[in-house]
């Protein structure tokens, strides 16, 4: 009997799932699906759950699996590369024109990641994941994530600061 | 142990960004760095780098949730989907006359006093009846989701309700669940006594405004206690001798009134 619900504390979670969505997806309405259907699907598997257990990993769980197999579908459609609405939408939030284009730029280099290395900093940076909640998420060893995120903060760096260091980057090891 | 010359591995470097490192590895990762200040300056953007991220999606959590993610009406719309196969089943029991003609009376407030209340009975009696058999999954939220439960129902019958507390009489909580009648949503928790007997409270807003004092009613296989407070009808359903059953009614009827 405690005193916020499984509900309740699913509900808190929505504004984060919401971010991760956006950040991971070029849409904002996309976005919203992808949480909907995570919603829906959080809900059907509710009575499976032990009501003890932390509601934020499984919820980006089911998010992150079905973000995948949205992808699996998608693969033979082409994809737009094109710097996102979303992410346009959320830097002309802020007034200061220098920030802007340095986040740009950020978020230019985010979508430039692989998807493996883009939700790994996106779980652990923005959503305050420990990395053991994050190799759960992505059901992969803890040790994956760990060198995902070094991978992926590295390269973020080296596109941001060193935008002309970009041909490096496309070795092929 | 800890050799001050030997390199610190990246990933603690990333875990003491992140606020994940160690305690006890945290002076060796600050000596590094004042002796590295390559890797300090790496460092930094890694640090700034995760800064800038968390203030440019941080827009997005700010926002109000949009009414298509609000979790009630996802849930509502869940039962409307579910409800389905359920209809179906009622519609048996109606067949069965177990429904009767609940729907039409009750709804109207037409039927007189007495006949209300055994068309209330009826369906608790239906609803008891289907899911007390049910061995493996008797409730749609448990005992620990008690105040999910409430929370729901409340919701869906528009009338504030908690599962009661029976525990003085010997009876434990198991969970509840919304069920279905004629005459809309109702709210049924059920309860088991040491012996698995199982007890359940059905609670049914009506649209007749009326009040009814408690009343037994009888049915095959179980006896029950009937009452309508408010416009709210309740009952309780079990196989007991009909003085214990008066006796938790009375309970009930006192913490739910």
């Amino acid at each position: 009997m405690t005193g916020s619900g499984v509900l309740t504390r699913i509900e808190a979670c929505i504004p984060a799932l919401r971010r991760y969505a956006a950040a991971l997806l070029r849409n904002r309405d996309d976005a919203d699906d992808l949480v909907h259907d995570c919603l829906v699907r959080a809900l059907d598997k509710l009575h499976t759950r032990r009501d003890d257990a932390d509601v934020r990993p499984w919820l980006f769980a089911i998010m992150h699996n079905l973000f995948i197999s949205q992808l699996r579908r998608a693969k033979a459609r082409p994809a737009g590369e094109s710097l996102d609405e979303t992410h346009e939408s959320a830097l002309s939030m802020r007034p200061d024109q220098e920030n802007a284009l340095q986040w740009r730029d950020l978020i230019r280099g985010l979508n430039a990641l692989p998807v493996e290395q883009r939700s790994v900093i996106l779980l652990v940076s923005v959503e305050d994941l420990s990395y053991a909640d994050a190799a759960n998420v992505l059901g992969v060893p803890i040790g994956t994530v760990m060198s995902r995120l070094a991978r992926g903060r590295e390269r973020l760096r080296q596109l941001t600061e060193e935008p002309e260091a970009r041909p490096v980057l496309r070795r092929v090891k | 142990m800890s050799d001050p010359t030997r390199p610190i591995p990246e990933e603690d470097l990333h875990a003491w960004i992140d606020g994940q490192l160690a305690p006890e590895r945290q002076a060796a990762v600050l000596r590094y760095l004042q002796e590295q200040p390559d890797v300090a300056r790496r460092v930094d953007a890694w640090r700034d780098q995760r800064e800038a991220l968390r203030a440019a999606f941080a827009v997005v959590a700010a926002e109000p949730v949009p009414p298509r993610l609000e979790l009630d009406r996802l849930i509502q719309q869940r039962l409307e989907r579910r409800r389905l196969p359920w209809r179906a089943a009622a519609s048996v029991l109606l067949a069965f006359g177990l429904g009767g003609v609940g729907g039409w009376f009750l709804r109207g407030g037409q039927a007189p006093p007495a006949a209300a209340i055994t068309l209330l009975a009826q369906q608790a009696v239906a609803n008891h009846v289907v899911y007390t058999a049910d061995r493996r999954r008797p409730t749609e939220l448990g005992a620990q989701q008690r105040d999910d439960l409430a929370r729901w129902v409340s919701n869906r019958l528009n009338h504030q309700v908690a599962p009661p507390d029976l525990s003085a009489d010997g009876y434990s909580y198991m969970g509840g669940r919304l069920a279905a009648t004629p005459d809309g949503p109702a709210g049924l928790f059920m309860y088991d006594d040491p012996q698995g007997v199982r007890l359940t409270v059905f609670v049914l807003p009506l649209n007749a405004a009326a009040t009814m004092p408690i009343q037994h009613v009888d049915f095959a296989h179980v006896d029950g206690c009937a009452w309508i407070d408010n416009s709210v009808g309740y009952t309780v359903v079990g196989k007991l001798p009909p003085p214990e059953l008066r006796r938790i009614a009375e309970l009930v009827r006192r913490q739910l009134g």
